[in-house]
């Protein structure tokens, strides 16, 4: 435990790891996150050619946006959905528009995917279809969506055992749907948190690829060696160091990312179901529900890949080798995956941060051993598996190198 | 307590680094001199167990020492030559940290830290980190890590290099007073640490105990052999050609020469009293 603690205060005590920490700070919870809400996500839009461009009144403007959303009911139905549209439609005529983040931007997402006959192609603007839909027509919202359900499955080639799995899932969404401003919960679950596995991979790849290679650089192992406990006590403090950096700068990010979400979007609308986002969602889950699983994802995933990390460490004696690797195995998936067959792609997704916590929204599976698993269930578990696997492996190796 | 060294090699492709060199070392001060590439550091990292013998064997009372394993770590102490340390700790937590790694218990290693940086002259640098301590502060801080689990086994791999001259005096008093019934093994460059402190000297060349002794029975070698030669000033040098010189002292306009060779180099050369430092040259002389 006291080498522990010193081998984590010894991580701490670098320069290079402070930066990092800051810098992936800086950018995920302030640019991301505060910055985000304040200003280029969420500040209305005055100059249109960027997000930059927008004014600096983001947390006015949320909780305009959660006050018009709530003007609608709390559930969504056809009637609420004929509303929205009729007052946008209403709006516009007088030279009113809504901004992006509006309940409108959810409402167009809607038409698209329930009521595509309804496009106008002869229109100036026919992907902008609240702006000329008949309201009236817009019926039979729940109806519409199982049918466009189980249209997108079969094109998916998602029949059989498969489909019938699926379906089965989405027959525990509860309808109506509770409703509430969507667009807050959209940017947390469809974009900052995926990023999150994304930003924090390639911060655990330079702080952590240096875990044993970095030994070399310092040219202490004659003194390892020769310790009571030597390489190996070493090697069980620098693992568990490792795991709690990454636990640790989870915990950070997590925490910021909390914190500044419940300051601009507070709790409202948590307990929304995720098919608000994506209509063809299929699991029965709420937003506190899939935060709570996009965070989980974040963090097994980052516990996984510092596993991962400190292996690849332990195979050179090169810190900017280790780096390289350990780069490779975040974004390398993602460079192979398109030159691979759909199995192997759905296979690399598995590998730690590598996959996508979005996966909540979709309906992928995996085939294995006859059965089909919903992809969310094994994302969040092969990932950590494959990080713990790793770590006798980081061990062992070393403390041979070392000796050799 | 025993130290045994039984034909102890080690190979590196075709180069010979130690060649089947046997000691039985007990209580007391070692110290290993050699020229450059003599092999002595090879011979104390196989002595440290960190380094695989080619052939041989070393026994620590009786049983082989890799064979031992943890056992014989906790009783041994090592500062390697390039000694590595971590530049962002202090002094005391780097130490606190080997001590972790010796698998001293924490109030025990405070302890110890506590006394090893008083006796070292370190008290005031605990707390400051180790990239900004001078070579001299950073060698202390590396024998103080060596002797955290009091050891019974002390290798020293140039202890004294970095130190000022009232470091190494100061060094040397510790050693000699550490000792006692420990076996203190150190390799040095300096002749004069070791004539200091040394109860027995090892003398290495091309990976082999060439001379071993006491001081007085190695100096004893040289007698005889050491001469002093008052020439003119322009001549010095050319007797530097071909004898080795241990010493010139200019007294006016001429110089006396401190000479080694077997025989009497000239008629005027008196023969003087002989130093450890003279034994050396005599066997280093053409290397050193």
């Amino acid at each position: 435990m006291e080498l522990f603690r010193l081998e984590h205060r010894k991580l701490w005590r670098k320069a290079s790891v402070r930066v990092c920490v800051l810098l992936c700070f800086a950018y995920l919870v302030v640019f991301g996150g505060v910055l985000s809400y304040q200003w280029f996500e969420f500040g209305s839009a005055d100059d249109v050619t960027s997000a930059f461009g927008n004014n600096f009144d983001g947390y006015a403007m949320i909780r305009a946006y959660q006050a018009r959303a709530d003007s609608y009911g709390a559930y969504l139905t056809d009637e609420s959905l004929q509303r929205m549209v009729r007052d946008i439609q209403a709006d516009n005529a007088r030279g009113i528009r809504w901004e992006n983040k509006d309940v409108r931007s959810t409402v167009n997402s809607y038409l698209w995917q329930l009521y595509p006959e309804l496009e106008q192609t002869d229109n100036a603007y026919p992907i902008l279809m609240e702006y000329y839909v008949d309201s009236s027509e817009l019926t039979g919202l729940y109806q519409r969506r199982q049918a466009a359900l189980e249209d997108f499955l079969r094109s998916q080639g998602q029949t059989g055992g498969e489909g019938a799995m699926l379906l089965d899932m989405n027959d525990k969404v509860q309808e109506p749907f509770r409703y509430g401003w969507v667009c807050g919960w959209q940017h947390v679950l469809g974009s900052y948190l995926p990023d999150l596995g994304v930003v924090m991979a390639v911060f655990l790849a330079i702080v952590l690829g240096p875990t044993f290679s970095g030994e070399w650089r310092s040219n202490t192992a004659p003194l390892l060696l020769t310790t009571q406990g030597g390489w190996r006590h070493l090697a069980r403090a620098k693992i568990l160091c490792g795991l709690a950096f990454a636990a640790e700068l989870f915990a950070l990010l997590a925490a910021g990312g909390v914190a500044s979400q419940l300051v601009y979007l507070g709790t409202a609308g948590w307990d929304m179901p995720i098919q608000t986002v994506k209509m063809l969602a299929v699991a029965p889950m709420n937003m506190l529900q899939a935060e709570i699983y996009e965070y989980a994802f974040a963090l097994l995933g980052a516990v996984g890949f510092a596993g991962v990390v400190m292996l690849l460490s332990a195979l050179v004696k090169s810190n900017v080798l280790a780096l390289l690797l350990s780069l490779a195995a975040a974004w390398g998936p993602a460079v192979v995956a398109q030159y691979l067959p759909y199995g192997l792609q759905k296979a690399l997704d598995l590998l730690p941060l590598a996959g996508s916590a979005a996966d909540i929204f979709r309906t992928n599976t995996f085939h294995i051993f006859g059965e089909y698993i919903w992809s969310p269930y094994l994302l969040i578990t092969v990932p950590i598996l494959t990080g713990l696997a790793c770590l006798p492996f980081a061990a062992a190796r070393w403390c041979r190198r070392q000796r050799a | 307590m025993e130290l045994s060294i039984d034909r102890l090699t080690k190979h590196y492709g075709s180069k010979i680094a130690v060649d089947c060199v046997s000691a039985e070392l007990t209580a007391g001060v070692y110290g290993l001199l050699g020229a450059n590439g003599a092999g002595k550091t090879t011979l104390m990292r196989m002595l440290c167990a960190i380094l695989e013998s080619t052939s041989g064997e070393v026994f620590f009372n009786g049983e082989e020492v890799t064979g031992m394993g943890a056992a014989y770590r906790d009783v041994l102490g090592y500062l390697p030559q390039d000694f590595g340390y971590y530049p962002n700790y202090t002094a005391g937590e780097f130490l606190a940290y080997i001590a972790a790694l010796k698998g001293i218990p924490r109030p025990i290693a405070q302890r110890r830290i506590r006394q090893l940086l008083s006796a070292l002259g370190l008290q005031d640098a605990a707390g400051k980190r180790m990239r900004t301590f001078s070579g001299g502060m950073k060698q202390r801080v590396g024998i103080a890590q060596a002797l955290l689990n009091d050891p019974q086994v002390l290798i020293l791999d140039e202890p004294t290099a970095g130190l000022d001259p009232k470091e190494r005096v100061h060094l040397r008093n510790l050693l000699a007073d550490y000792a006692g019934d420990r076996i203190v093994i150190l390799s040095t460059h300096i002749v004069s640490d070791v004539e200091a402190i040394a109860d027995q000297v090892l003398l290495m060349r091309n990976g082999r105990f060439i001379l071993r002794g006491t001081v007085p029975e190695l100096v004893r070698q040289a007698e005889g052999k050491v001469w002093e030669l008052t020439v003119p000033e322009g001549q010095a040098r050319e007797w530097e050609d071909h004898f080795t010189v241990a010493n010139f002292r200019h007294e006016g306009d001429r110089v006396v020469l401190r000479i080694i060779s077997e025989g009497r180099p000239a008629e005027q050369a008196v023969p003087c009293r002989a130093t450890m430092e003279d034994l050396y040259l005599c066997y280093f002389g053409q290397e050193a």
